[in-house]
Parts: C-alpha cells; sequence; structure tokens
C-alpha cells in the first residue's frame, strides 16, 4: 500500500515540473506571438529560409523516440528487462540524431551568416532578426531539454542494467518518460510555427 | 523523551544539518540564511537612508547609490520576502500541521536549499566581479539592463537559479498538502497557514518559470546579442515588462498569502475563539492567487501600453482588493467577544492588520488610473510597498518568529521586552515610511540620488524614522537570540492552540509524530 | 503495444498533413489548421503515450493540463489587450 501511494506522490510531483516547464516555453510562445502578429509578412518570408525536409525528419524521430520510450516502460512492466532496454536505448539514439540534425541545421546557418548579433543579419529587417532570435532562443532551449532528456534517460539504462529499476519498481523510467513526451510536445508545436508558416 | 536536534543518521555535526532531509532541519537552514540577507539588505536600507538625509551628495556617489537601491531591492525580494516564510515556517510546521512526518519529497527540500545558496552565492559574487555591482533596479528593465556595463549577466543568473529553489518548494507543498494529510484531516480542518502556504504555492509553480525565462532572455541577448527586447534589433521592450510582471506581481502574493495565513493562525488563538469565517478566508487565499495572476498590467500603466490594457488591469486589480478585505473583515470579527491576551504574537498580527490596511489602501489611488499618472515612480509607491511587505509580511514573520518560537526552540524569551521592541518598531516604521507617502503625493521621484530643497524636512525625519526601527529590530532579535541560548524552557503548549504542532513536544521529535494521528476536530475549537 | 503504434502512425500522419497543407494557401485558416492539428497530436501523446486517460489514482491530474492552456490563454489574451489596441 505504502508503494502505491508513493508513486502517486512521485507521479503527482512529476506532472506539477512539467507545468512548470510548459510555463517556461509559454514565456517564448506569448513572445513569438506578439512579434509574429506584428511582423506576420517577415516571417512568413523568412520561414522559407528554414530547411523543411529537416524540420519534418525531425519531428518524425522525436515522435519515434516518443513510441520506443512509450514501449520501454511497458516491456518493463511486462518483466521484459533486455527488451526494455532495447528500446530505452533506442530512444537515446533518436534523440542524439535530432541534436545531429539541429546542428547540422544550425551549422548550414552560421555558414550562411545567419546567427544572433551577426553582421548580415542586423542588416536585414527588424522582423527578421526578431524571427531569428526566436528561432534560436526557442529550438535551442528546446535542444538543451533533449540533451538533458538524454543525460537522464542514459542515467535511467545504467540503473537499469544494475537492476535498480525493473518491472517492481518502474518509477524513474516512468517518470522520465513524461519528461521525454513533454519534449516531444513541445517540438510539435514548435515545428509548425516556425517551419510550416508559408 | 529526544527531540530532533539530537544527532542521528550518517552525518555528525554541521554535514548533520546541511546534509540532512528533516523538513524541521531545512526550516532552520533557511531560517538563519534569509534572516542573514534580511540584516544584509536592512544594512544596505540604512546607508540608503544615510545619504538622503540631506540633499546632494552625503558620502556617496550617484553610482553608489544607484547600485544600493539595485541590491537592497534584489536582496530583499528575492533572498528574503519571496522565500521567506514558506522556506521557513512552511517547510517547519506545514507536515507537522497536517499530521505528517515530513513532507512528500524531503530529498528535493534539501536540494531547494542548495540552489538556495547557489543562486544567493551568484547575486553576491556579482558585487565583486564583472563591471561590479549591478545598477539597474530590482526590475532589470531593458534596454538599460542590457546596456550597461555592471554584471548584470551573474546577477540575472543568479536570480534565475533561485526561481528553481521556489518551483521545487511549490511542487513539495502542492503535493504534500494532497497526499499526506493524516486520517481524518480533511480540507476544511486544515489550519489557515497550511492553506495560505497551498495557494502560494500553486503561484510558486506556475508564475516562476516566466520570469526564468525573461531573465534567461536578458541573459542571452547580453551575451550573444539575440534580439527579443533590443528595440535597436526590433525588440519591444514593453514585451519585457509583460513577461517580468506576469511572474512579479503574483510574487508579491507569495509574500503576503503565507503572511496572512500566519495572521489567521494567531488571532483564534489569542482570542481564544475560533476563527470567523474559516471557508471565506480558505477561498479568499484561492481567489487572492488567482485573480492576483491577471493584474500585472498595474504597474506598466505609464509605460506606453494600451488604453484599453490599463482600463481592464486597473478593473481586475480593484477586483483582487475584495478578498484581502474580507480576510481583514474576518479577523476583526473572530476579535469581537474574543478573550484577548496581547501577547507578543497578537501584537504583532494586530500591527499587520494595521499597516497591511493602510499600504492596501494606498495601493487603491495607484490603481485607478488617473491617480496613477500622478503617483507612478514617486515615494509614494515605495511607501506603498514598505506598507504592504514589510509592515505586512514582515510583522507577520516577527509575530510568527514570537509564536513558533517556544515551539521549534523549546524555550521561551523574555516576555516584556517585545513589548518595547515593538514600540521601537512601530514608531520607526511610521516615522520612516509615512512621510514617503507624503513626499511622492508631492511630487519626489524615486530612486533619485540627490533632491529638491523642499523634500529635505521629510527626508531627514525619514532618516531618524531608519535608526529608531534599526533600533527595535536590534532589540527584538537581540531578545530572541539570547532566549536561543539562555530561555527558560518552554512548555509544549504555552498558547493554548489546538493545531497539531502545540500536541507534540516542544522542539518536536525528529518523527514528529510517535504515531499518526487521527485528526477529530477543527483546528480552532478551544472548548473541551 | 497495439495502440501505442496505432497512436504513433496516427501522429506521422498527422504531421503529413500538416506538411503538405502549409504547402497550400488556406488565408487567414493556416495558423489555425496548424495548430489544431498539433493539439490534437499533443492530445494523442498526452492521453496515450503519458497515460493521462488512464490515470486512477489522482484523478484530477488530468485537468492541470486544460488549465495551464487557460492560463497561458489569458496570459497571451491580456498582453494582446495591449499589443494589438496601442
Amino acid at each position: 500500500m505504502g508503494n502505491h501511494k508513493n508513486e502517486a506522490y512521485s507521479r503527482l510531483g512529476m506532472w506539477l515540473f512539467l507545468l512548470s516547464e510548459i510555463l517556461l516555453f509559454g514565456g517564448l510562445f506569448i513572445l513569438y506571438s506578439v512579434y509574429r502578429f506584428q511582423n506576420a509578412q517577415i516571417f512568413h518570408l523568412a520561414a522559407e529560409a528554414l530547411n523543411r525536409p529537416i524540420g519534418t525528419i525531425n519531428t518524425i524521430v522525436l515522435l519515434t523516440s516518443s513510441l520506443t520510450m512509450a514501449l520501454s516502460i511497458y516491456f518493463l512492466k511486462m518483466e521484459k528487462p533486455r527488451r526494455s532496454l532495447f528500446f530505452l536505448f533506442s530512444t537515446v539514439a533518436l534523440g542524439v540524431l535530432f541534436l545531429i540534425n539541429k546542428s547540422v541545421e544550425w551549422s548550414i546557418k552560421f555558414h550562411h551568416g545567419v546567427y544572433p548579433n551577426a553582421p548580415r543579419l542586423l542588416e536585414r529587417e527588424r522582423g527578421e532578426i526578431l524571427f531569428y532570435g526566436l528561432y534560436y532562443s526557442m529550438t535551442g532551449l528546446h535542444a538543451l531539454h533533449v540533451l538533458v532528456g538524454i543525460g537522464i534517460l542514459s542515467g535511467v539504462g545504467l540503473w537499469m542494467m544494475r537492476g535498480r529499476i525493473h518491472h517492481k519498481h518502474v518509477l524513474p523510467l516512468e517518470n522520465s518518460g513524461l519528461y521525454w513526451h513533454l519534449v516531444d510536445i513541445i517540438w510539435v508545436f514548435l515545428f509548425p510555427l516556425f517551419y510550416l508558416i508559408t | 523523551m529526544s527531540s530532533f536536534y539530537e544527532e542521528r543518521g550518517r552525518f555528525k555535526g554541521i554535514f548533520g544539518w546541511i546534509f540532512s532531509t528533516d523538513h524541521k532541519r531545512i526550516g532552520l537552514l533557511y531560517l538563519l540564511a534569509i534572516l542573514s540577507f534580511y540584516a544584509v539588505g536592512v544594512f544596505l536600507g540604512f546607508l540608503m537612508r544615510l545619504e538622503l538625509i540631506a540633499p546632494g551628495p552625503t558620502f556617496m556617489r550617484p553610482q553608489t547609490y544607484n547600485a544600493l537601491f539595485t541590491l537592497h531591492g534584489v536582496i530583499m525580494i528575492f533572498l528574503f520576502v519571496i522565500p521567506g516564510i514558506p522556506a521557513i515556517f512552511g517547510n517547519f510546521f506545514l507536515p507537522i500541521q497536517i499530521g505528517a512526518k515530513d513532507v512528500a519529497f524531503p530529498r528535493i527540500n534539501l536540494l531547494s536549499w542548495w540552489i538556495y545558496m547557489a543562486g544567493a552565492a551568484l547575486a553576491i559574487l556579482s558585487l565583486f566581479t564583472g563591471g561590479g555591482p549591478i545598477d539597474t533596479g530590482w526590475t532589470f528593465y531593458v534596454p538599460y539592463s542590457l546596456r550597461t556595463p555592471v554584471n548584470v549577466s551573474l546577477a540575472v543568473l543568479g536570480v534565475f537559479i533561485l526561481g528553481f529553489s521556489s518551483i521545487l518548494t511549490g511542487i513539495n507543498f502542492v503535493t504534500t498538502t494532497h497526499q499526506l494529510r493524516a486520517p481524518g484531516m480533511t480540507w476544511f480542518r486544515l489550519p489557515l497557514f497550511v492553506w495560505g502556504i497551498y495557494a502560494t504555492a500553486w503561484i510558486q509553480i506556475l508564475v516562476t518559470p516566466v520570469v526564468g525565462i525573461t531573465l534567461l532572455l536578458t541573459l542571452m541577448e547580453r551575451l550573444v546579442g539575440v534580439g527579443i527586447f533590443d528595440p535597436a534589433k526590433g525588440g519591444d521592450p514593453l514585451l519585457y515588462q509583460h513577461l517580468f510582471w506576469i511572474y512579479s506581481h503574483p510574487a508579491v502574493y507569495i509574500m503576503i498569502l503565507p503572511a496572512m495565513g500566519i495572521i489567521s493562525e494567531i488571532i483564534p488563538v489569542f482570542a481564544r475563539r475560533t476563527i470567523f469565517g474559516y471557508k471565506a478566508i480558505a477561498f479568499s487565499s484561492l481567489a487572492i492567487a488567482i485573480v492576483g495572476s491577471f493584474v500585472w498590467g498595474h504597474h506598466m500603466f505609464v509605460s506606453g501600453q494600451s488604453d484599453l490594457a490599463s482600463v481592464i488591469f486597473s478593473l481586475l486589480t480593484f477586483l483582487v482588493a475584495v478578498p484581502s478585505g474580507v480576510k481583514v473583515f474576518n479577523w476583526v470579527s473572530t476579535l469581537y467577544k474574543g478573550s484577548i491576551e496581547v501577547a507578543p504574537p497578537l501584537l504583532f498580527s494586530l500591527t499587520f492588520i494595521f499597516l497591511f490596511s493602510i499600504g492596501g489602501l494606498t495601493g487603491l489611488f495607484q490603481g485607478a488610473l488617473a491617480t496613477d499618472v500622478h503617483l507612478h515612480d514617486t515615494y509614494w509607491v515605495v511607501g506603498h510597498f514598505h506598507y504592504v511587505i514589510f509592515g505586512g509580511t514582515a510583522f507577520a514573520i516577527f509575530g510568527a518568529l514570537h509564536y513558533w518560537f517556544p515551539k521549534m526552540f523549546g524555550r521561551m524569551y523574555h516576555k516584556k521586552i517585545p513589548y518595547l521592541a515593538w514600540a521601537l518598531l512601530f514608531v520607526g516604521f511610521n516615522t520612516l515610511y509615512f512621510p514617503m507617502l507624503l513626499l511622492g503625493w508631492e511630487g519626489m521621484p524615486r530612486r533619485y540620488f540627490d533632491y529638491l530643497p523642499q523634500f529635505h524636512t521629510l527626508q531627514f525625519v525619514s532618516t531618524v524614522g531608519s535608526w529608531i526601527l534599526i533600533a527595535g529590530l536590534i532589540l527584538m532579535f537581540g531578545n530572541l537570540i539570547h532566549a536561543l541560548f539562555k530561555g527558560q524552557k518552554a512548555e509544549d503548549n504555552p498558547w493554548g492552540g489546538a493545531t497539531l504542532e502545540w500536541q507534540i513536544s516542544s522542539p518536536p521529535p525528529t518523527e514528529n509524530f510517535y504515531e499518526i494521528p487521527r485528526v477529530e476536530r477543527g483546528p480552532y475549537e478551544y472548548s473541551k | 503495444m497495439r495502440t501505442y503504434t496505432l497512436v504513433w502512425l496516427s501522429l506521422v500522419i498527422l504531421t503529413g498533413v500538416a506538411v503538405s497543407t502549409a504547402g497550400m494557401d488556406w488565408g487567414r485558416w493556416s495558423l489555425g489548421i496548424t495548430l489544431f492539428i498539433a493539439f490534437v497530436k499533443s492530445g494523442l501523446i498526452l492521453n496515450y503515450f503519458m497515460h493521462l486517460k488512464d490515470e486512477k489514482q489522482i484523478k484530477w491530474i488530468r485537468w492541470l493540463i486544460p488549465g495551464i492552456l487557460a492560463i497561458l490563454v489569458l496570459f497571451m489574451g491580456l498582453t494582446f489587450l495591449d499589443i494589438a489596441f496601442r
């Protein structure tokens, strides 16, 4: 009985933490909505310069990582730890793939002289500077969360290998999963707002 | 009977404290840190008042003055009043008052304290590194905060980290209140202090991240030039103000709701009557938390915000005054026909009601658009917020210290000295801050190093008030610190309180309760 | 397990829909459509991957998400009272 109750607290605590993350990004979404409202045309044009194929691939990558995450938890509860571990590390690998894509995307942009405070960027319209300011801040903060997620999931994976997480103690895996899914949801919103507004 | 002070667990000596997950020890760790920072903040205020005793430079340069008022604000707000009551008394008493052995996440509780100390350390480090002490005001408004060469970056990073401490504490307290109540401890049998802490915890979770992102973006602007708030890059400085105040207005409710909870605790005990309108007070805490989250634009009436926004925010601001009024009415009604004993806790609570009411009423002048145009950024505002925050929250802290001292430390303080200290505090406080209302009314701007000769008399009076006030603080804290070492041993229930903390020993045992209690009556029932 | 795969498939399909509609001109409705699809996708992730609809022990957790959305909408709305009417 005690264990069930402890799990409930832990889950509640995790959801409350996720709420705070939503508000963290929420502030950025508010900024985005204001600046887009004020610079609608320029945002349209600037978005065309973003690499939609890479963005779409990244979306699929992250969605798939959510699937593998859910499957990892499912298999652990089914007392199949090896399968669970396989899916957990797949999640990590997909996360790494996402970050690799992102860095490729960013380095292409940097190469074209489009980065915060770049002289070429500063010459352009104010709205475009704002677009990229928001783009780098929001995808950057998101990428940071992906990186942290990779770290957490790897740590959880190590614990699983040492037997500290198992079918009777799934909680850390579940809570990490909740975090990972939220990171996915945030991207679900970022993707259309930056890549699909043409 | 052993108390929680006795050594237990893996760590010895000081490590048994700074690595402890016992909510009572963590509460005391916060007490020491927070009161130390308060002392620093008071000292900075003392220096400011000394400079302002006469027009023109008295003993410092304008840049120094700017740094002083900025630091005074940052320390008082982020290191004292916002963490204040939740971190000290919430940590110590929330679990006990609901009949639990600890909070839901004791290790995260310890982490919160460490994060608080780390944030404070960074903020202090910013004084001595980079470009030196910040001079932007505690509000860090852009574009000045983007351009000024002082160490805004480190200070802002420190405050950002402090925010995590607040968020984690909020998560801990919401979960604890929902999940760890003892059998029979229904929501409407909870002490009103718990309701106050609970409502506050929601605000901590929900709005702190907004200032977090705002400060993070400001940091990024300075480091990398992202261009979100910078008008030179198309940014809107008013957006900074919106995001900043979306947090910072509810932050004042983080400051006052727990304080109001304390008053609701103390008054029934010393009037020996159950609280008037329990549910109204409980729900008013929630109402203040909710409505108060949507009034932030009243800080921006003269900023260039649209008239429509100003009108709506003004309306909402007047609305949020209603639940506060409900509380004051209910407290006074509790006293009516009560068997009143004006012990020190009650004295400070009554003073809270008086000073907070003055502060609240002056707030109405600011909430009205037309009068705010004249009063914004004048000394009136400075008077207003010191009446509500100092006269409000800090006096509630003084009351809480005198109320819960015997329980926390197992000793009683000398009971006559608080009255003398109170007299000094009361006279000093009003002498210091009432002139500010007059100065502001007559047009003296705030955050000014120098002023016109016509303001000299009131400024002089105000400075003298600060000396009287500080004398009172020294006497009051001196008495308590003395009692810590030499005070008489206290009984378990010196005030005859009916809430759970008074049913256990003073100081409490490590696990609070040898057996989780079964609760069968409300928190303020004094008849046997 | 099958549910998870079906949810994933729906998510991928919805992504495809979103990308293709972006190429077309829906005028004022484009923002609405893309956001709508994003909300549907999030709803699927929240309810199925994060098991929000199965939460039995603390039933009110499911209200946290609509609650937070309401708060964000209000924050945005009040901010726009300024931005849109200057």
